[in-house]
C-alpha cells in the first residue's frame, strides 16, 4: 500500500493505528480504566457534594459545592438517631454470622470431605431455596413470626419488631451461600492432615475443631464477611419485618428512608445519612477486598 | 464442674466415634436442614397451598377457601387486573404491567450490564500500578446497601438539585420529573441496576480468566495473532461457562428487583414482580399475592431453561 492512501486525518490516524497498535492499545485500556472508576465514583461524590452544601442552597446546584456545611454528619446522627439504626443493622448482621457459621461449618464439612449418599441432591436442594424470590417466602414466614399462626394450640411467638424477625429470614436467605463458600475450602485441605490428626488419638470431632476449622479459617472469614455484607445491604425482610422505629429494631433501611418519607425536602441529610451508612460496608471493603473477591466467586462458580 | 460436663457428654462423643461415614455426614448436615424446613421448605410449601385458594378479606384470616387454580388463571387471563394495583401483563399500558416493567429491567440490564463487566474484567485482569485499589474502588457499587443504591440514583435525578435532569429534557430523553414518569423512572432503575451489577459480573468474569492457560496466548502470539483474535478465539469461548453462570445469576437477581425500586422512584412509579406482590399482600389479598409470587418463580424457570439449551447448543457446534 502507498502512503497515499492515508491522506487527511482520518488517514493520519488510521496509519498510526496500524502502525502503533500497542499504544493505541495502552490508550484503550487507560481510558477504560478511567472511565469506569469515574462511572463507579460518581455517585458518592454527588452525595458528598450535597451533603456539605447549607440546606438553603440545595436548589439547581453545579457539580462543585460552593459552601461547606460539615455539621450536617453531626446532625443526623444527634437530631436523628441514625447511629441507633446502624448498631441495630450491625447487630443483627452480626447474630445471622454467627447462626450461619455455626451450622453452616457442619454441613460445609459434611459436604467438602464426608463421603455420603445422597450428597448431590441436598446441595441442588440449597441451590433451589436460593433460586426462589424472597417474596415465595414472604407471607408465611410473616405469619410465622409475628404469632399469627398457632402449633397445636400454642401460638408462635410474635417476633415482629424484634431482632430475631429479621435474624430468622437472613439465615435462611444466608446459609446456601455459607455453605456454598465453607465447602469449597474445606475440601480443598489435604486429607493427610486429618487422617495424622486422627493416628494421633484425636477424635473425629476433635479432628474437625482442632485441625480442619483452624486450617480453614480463610474460609471461615471469607464466608462470615459475605454474610455480614449480605445482611447490612439486605431491603426486603428489614423493610417488612419492622414499623420503622429505631426502639424496635428497625435498621438502616429506615433510617434512610425515613427521611425521604417524612422529611421530604432535606436532600442534605438524606445524602449525609447515605454516606454516614456506607462507612462499616466501605471499611469492611477495604481491608477484605481479597475475601470478598475470593468469597464471591467461590460461592457464584460453586455449581 | 468441668469434669461433670465432660463426663456428661463424652457417651455422646463415643456415639458419633462409632458412627459409620454415612451415618457421620447425615448428622453434620441434619442441623442445618431442619432450620431450612421451617424457615425455607414450609413456607414455600405454604405459599404455594395459599396460592390455590381464595382471598378472603372479611374474616379472621385472610385465607378462604380451596379453588384450585382460578387465582393463575384470573391473573395470567387479565381478570385479576381490576383488583391489582398496577396490571400483571397488559400491551396496552406497557410502563405499569408488572411482567412486561420487570422484562424490559432484566432485558436491557444484563445486556449492558454484561458487557460493560466483561470490559471492566479484561482491564482489571491486567497487571499495573494500583489494580489492588482500583478493584477495591469498583467493588464498591454492589457491597452498599440497597437503599442506599436507591437512594443515590434518586438524588441524583431530583428535577429541583439535579444537574442533569434540564439538560436531558431539553434534549427530550426525559420528562421535566423524570421520577414520577413511569418511562423515565424505569431507564433510571435500569441504569442502578447496571452500576450496581458490573462490579459482580465482572469479579465472576475476572475469575474465568484467570484461569485461562497462559501458555495459550503465547502459542498465539508467536503465531501472529492479533490482540482481537485472542481475544475472539481464545478467551471467549474459555470463560464461556463463567459467563454463562454469571448471566444467570444476574438475570434471578434482576427479575426479583425490588429495593432500589421502592427507594427511588417508588413502587406505584415502576411496578415490577415484587412490587406488585408486596402490595397485594398489603391489601390483605394473600391468595393472589402468593399466586403472582409462583408465577414470578416459573417465568424465571423458564429464562433459565432458555439459557440453559442455549448453551447446549452453542457448545455442541
Amino acid at each position: 500500500m502507498s502512503d497515499q492512501e492515508y491522506s487527511g486525518l482520518t488517514g493520519r490516524i488510521v496509519k498510526y493505528t496500524i502502525h502503533n497498535s500497542a499504544d493505541v492499545y495502552r490508550l484503550g485500556f487507560w481510558v477504560g480504566l478511567v472511565s469506569f472508576i469515574m462511572i463507579t465514583l460518581f455517585p458518592f461524590y454527588w452525595l458528598l457534594v450535597l451533603a456539605v452544601t447549607p440546606d438553603n442552597q440545595l436548589y439547581q446546584m453545579g457539580f462543585v459545592p460552593e459552601n461547606f456545611n460539615i455539621g450536617v454528619f453531626a446532625t443526623v446522627v444527634q437530631e436523628y438517631p441514625l447511629h441507633h439504626y446502624i448498631f441495630n443493622s450491625i447487630l443483627i448482621a452480626t447474630i445471622t454470622v454467627i447462626v450461619c457459621i455455626t451450622l453452616g461449618s457442619l454441613a460445609g464439612y459434611a459436604f467438602g470431605r464426608v463421603d455420603f449418599p445422597g450428597k448431590g441432591p441436598l446441595l441442588v436442594l440449597l441451590l433451589v431455596i436460593s433460586y426462589f424470590p424472597g417474596i415465595a417466602f414472604l407471607i408465611p414466614l410473616f405469619e410465622l413470626l409475628t404469632g399469627s399462626l398457632s402449633i397445636l394450640g400454642t401460638p408462635t411467638p410474635d417476633l415482629y419488631n424484634t431482632p430475631w424477625g429479621m435474624v430468622f429470614p437472613f439465615t435462611m436467605l444466608s446459609l446456601p451461600i455459607t455453605i456454598f463458600i465453607l465447602t469449597t475450602f474445606y475440601s480443598q485441605i489435604p486429607d493427610g492432615l486429618e487422617d495424622a490428626a486422627r493416628v494421633e488419638g484425636t477424635t473425629r470431632l476433635g479432628a474437625l475443631f482442632r485441625v480442619i476449622m483452624p486450617l480453614s479459617a480463610p474460609g471461615v472469614v471469607t464466608a462470615a464477611i459475605i454474610v455480614f455484607i449480605g445482611v447490612y445491604r439486605e431491603f426486603f425482610f428489614s423493610f417488612i419485618m419492622t414499623d420503622g422505629s429505631p426502639e424496635n429494631w428497625a435498621v438502616l433501611v429506615y433510617g434512610i428512608l425515613n427521611f425521604q418519607q417524612q422529611h421530604t425536602q432535606m436532600y442534605n441529610m438524606m445524602a449525609a445519612a447515605s454516606l454516614i451508612g456506607i462507612i462499616p460496608i466501605a471499611v469492611l471493603v477495604i481491608i477484605a477486598q481479597e475475601h470478598i473477591v475470593r468469597g464471591l466467586t467461590a460461592g457464584g462458580l460453586k455449581e | 464442674m468441668k469434669q461433670k460436663v465432660q463426663q456428661a457428654v463424652s457417651p455422646i462423643f463415643l456415639r458419633i466415634e462409632q458412627l459409620d461415614e454415612a451415618k457421620y455426614g447425615f448428622l453434620l448436615v441434619s442441623p442445618v436442614f431442619l432450620v431450612l424446613s421451617v424457615l425455607a421448605f414450609y413456607p414455600l410449601v405454604r405459599t404455594l397451598y395459599f396460592s390455590l385458594q381464595d382471598d378472603d378479606l372479611t374474616g379472621m384470616h385472610p385465607i378462604g377457601e380451596f379453588v384450585g387454580l382460578e387465582n393463575y388463571v384470573q391473573i395470567l387471563s387479565g381478570d385479576a387486573n381490576a383488583i391489582l394495583t398496577s396490571p400483571f401483563f397488559d400491551l396496552q399500558a406497557p410502563f405499569s404491567s408488572a411482567l412486561i416493567v420487570t422484562l424490559l429491567i432484566t432485558g436491557v440490564s444484563v445486556a449492558i450490564g454484561t458487557l460493560m463487566g466483561l470490559g471492566m474484567a479484561i482491564i482489571l485482569n491486567k497487571e499495573f500500578k494500583g489494580r489492588r485499589y482500583a478493584r477495591t474502588i469498583v467493588i464498591l457499587p454492589w457491597s452498599i446497601p440497597i437503599v442506599i443504591q436507591g437512594m443515590m440514583f434518586f438524588l441524583l435525578f431530583q428535577p429541583s438539585l439535579s444537574p442533569f435532569v434540564e439538560p436531558l429534557a431539553n434534549l427530550g430523553v426525559f420528562s421535566d420529573n423524570p421520577l414520577i414518569n413511569s418511562q423515565d423512572s424505569t431507564i433510571i432503575v435500569i441504569l442502578i441496576d447496571i452500576w450496581r451489577k458490573i462490579p459482580f459480573i465482572a469479579l465472576i468474569i475476572m475469575a474465568g480468566i484467570a484461569s485461562i492457560d497462559r501458555n495459550l496466548y503465547d502459542v498465539a502470539e508467536v503465531a501472529g495473532a492479533t490482540k482481537w483474535q485472542q481475544f475472539r478465539l481464545i478467551t471467549l469461548p474459555q470463560i464461556k461457562p463463567v459467563l454463562f453462570i454469571g448471566m444467570i445469576f444476574y438475570t434471578i437477581s434482576s427479575m426479583k428487583i425490588y429495593g432500589i425500586v421502592e427507594a427511588s422512584a417508588g413502587c406505584s412509579t415502576v411496578p415490577t414482580l415484587t412490587c406488585l406482590v408486596v402490595q397485594t399482600f398489603r391489601q390483605q389479598r394473600w391468595a393472589t399475592a402468593s399466586a403472582i409470587a409462583f408465577i414470578t418463580a416459573l417465568v424465571i424457570a423458564v429464562i433459565i431453561m432458555v439459557y440453559v439449551v442455549r448453551y447446549r447448543e452453542s457448545t455442541n457446534e
